[in-house]
């Protein structure tokens, strides 16, 4: 039996153009394994130390058990400067796979999502995340406004005029959706019958907006169990153990 | 795909085509928005570049009434929403948020970007026009409830400008590192509709002036030249936004 797999003494044979087998089916067999071997690329998130718009991309090569470089850079030390301008859009966070570099946070977890099988099921699904991680983009713009304007410290009226007729809401609405989307799962999870992206950013969103003070979870008790259902993953309630523990 | 020649273009858009037209039998498409371009606007592009039939549903913008009794029955209470009925099952899916709806289309109708990495691309350059929309609806906003010149002039500059050079500059990076003259890749992507119909948006708005923005401009005009588009283009009527 092994004599069929008797590995020729010169790998490059001239004779019949074989690798490292001499026989033919075994040499067959060699080249489809090889073509199965899939290189995985090599990917370089770069962002601040924060969670802020990377946290859900870091979130995701982790519940897939996929090896990133985490490149957290600080606030203020000049790395940010030296490198901006070599970045796609003078933005981070930014996702380089082998060389390529993708701007835009959600732009990154769609790409990762799609890679690695969180993106959605069927066309249909994954256009309902889509559609998730941009109401939770709409609804981060509004906030946005409303605690720059505080953090600048912009006249009193004009913080209580976002907070009344921008922020308050945007949220209004924002939370109505996702209690009605998550009212009508099955699943429990915002989309089909497993978990997508989408969760994960709504989850991680949540997270951040109650450690800040801006939403109070207990209140929402769908809300609380969906980022309470994320962070119980196995993968990433381990990541979560470790991660720095910053404000945003 | 790449085309090695343009009749393997012409041959594979026709096939597309004739494909379209005999799953329109089977799905029919209804797109509801505003009867303004706006946010729904690359949507239709995307059917008339695709040369797919489509219901193309036009809520008119001051009527109040209508707005409020049809916002009830949306999955997010807002508009665009894209009605897809399978007509043997006559099972209808909806769905919300412009950017999912002009996804979805680019991608059934193949002008999504043709790797996984040039669709990553299309969709940052959406997500940078989304994050530029923020800065344009603060004077789209100034404008419709009629604010004073001055106030107008405040919202142009002090908001407006320093988002469009942001904005320009990251466009014009793109065009500059393609020689294709697309946003992304060597075909027309949502993308390219998209910035293309914000341009035109921005000209009304004297936000874009083309002759002091000629890489801009040469693109504008690429895009609106897009054959299938052409006649689309010149029949639409105009609207400011």
């Amino acid at each position: 039996m092994f004599s069929r797999f008797q590995i020729s003494h010169c790998p490059h044979n001239s004779k019949n153009n074989y690798g490292y087998f001499e026989n033919f089916s075994a040499e067959f067999y060699r080249c489809l394994l090889q073509s199965f071997i899939i290189q995985m690329p090599t990917y370089k998130l770069t962002y601040f130390n924060a969670r802020g718009y990377a946290e859900p991309a870091r979130l995701l090569f982790h519940l897939a058990g996929v090896p990133f470089e985490d490149f957290r850079m600080t606030h203020g030390d000049g790395t940010w400067e030296k490198i901006k301008d070599s970045t796609p859009f003078g933005q981070v966070p930014v996702l380089s796979v082998d060389g390529t570099e993708i701007p835009q946070s959600m732009a990154i977890i769609r790409y990762l999502a799609n890679q690695f099988g969180y993106a959605g099921k069927t066309p249909e699904e994954k256009a309902w995340v889509d559609a998730i991680v941009d109401q939770y983009k709409d609804f981060m713009s509004a906030f946005m406004q409303f605690v720059l304007a505080q953090h600048n410290g912009k006249p009193t009226e004009e913080v209580e005029r976002l907070k009344t007729e921008v922020y308050a809401p945007a949220k209004e609405t924002y939370i109505k959706i996702l209690n009605g989307l998550l009212e009508k799962s099955k699943s429990g999870f915002l989309v089909g019958e497993s978990l997508t992206f989408a969760d994960l950013v709504v989850a991680e969103n949540l997270f951040g907006l109650e450690k800040n003070e801006h939403f109070v979870a207990a209140e929402h008790p769908k809300l609380l169990a969906l980022k309470e259902n994320v962070y119980g993953i196995p993968a990433i309630k381990e990541y979560i153990k470790s991660r720095p523990d910053t404000q945003f | 795909m790449k085309y090695r020649t343009a009749h393997e273009r012409i041959i594979f858009n026709r096939l597309l085509q004739l494909y379209l037209h005999y799953r329109s039998a089977m799905i029919q498409y209804k797109l509801i928005y505003f009867d303004v371009r706006g946010l729904g606007e690359v949507s239709r592009q995307l059917f008339h570049l695709a040369g797919c039939e489509f219901e193309d549903v036009k809520i008119p913008r001051n009527d109040e009434q209508a707005w409020l009794e049809l916002k009830k029955s949306t999955p997010f209470g807002q508009l665009p929403i894209l009605k897809i009925l399978d007509a043997e099952s006559q099972n209808e899916i909806e769905i919300p948020q412009s950017s999912a709806i002009g996804r979805y289309l680019a991608n059934q109708f193949g002008y999504a970007g043709k790797t996984p990495e040039e669709k990553a691309m299309v969709d940052a350059v959406i997500d940078q026009f989304k994050d530029f929309l923020v800065s344009q609806k603060r004077l789209t906003l100034a404008v419709r409830t009629k604010k004073s010149e001055e106030e107008i002039n405040r919202v142009k500059e002090d908001i407006v400008t320093p988002a469009k050079d942001t904005y320009f500059k990251i466009l014009k990076k793109l065009l500059e590192n393609n020689s294709s003259g697309f946003l992304v890749g060597n075909d027309i992507t949502w993308a390219d509709l998209q910035i293309s119909d914000n341009l035109t948006t921005l000209d009304g708005l004297g936000i874009f002036v083309p002759s002091e923005e000629p890489i801009l401009a040469k693109f504008h005009e690429k895009i609106m030249n897009t054959p299938s588009l052409k006649t689309y283009f010149e029949q639409r009527p105009a609207s400011l936004l």
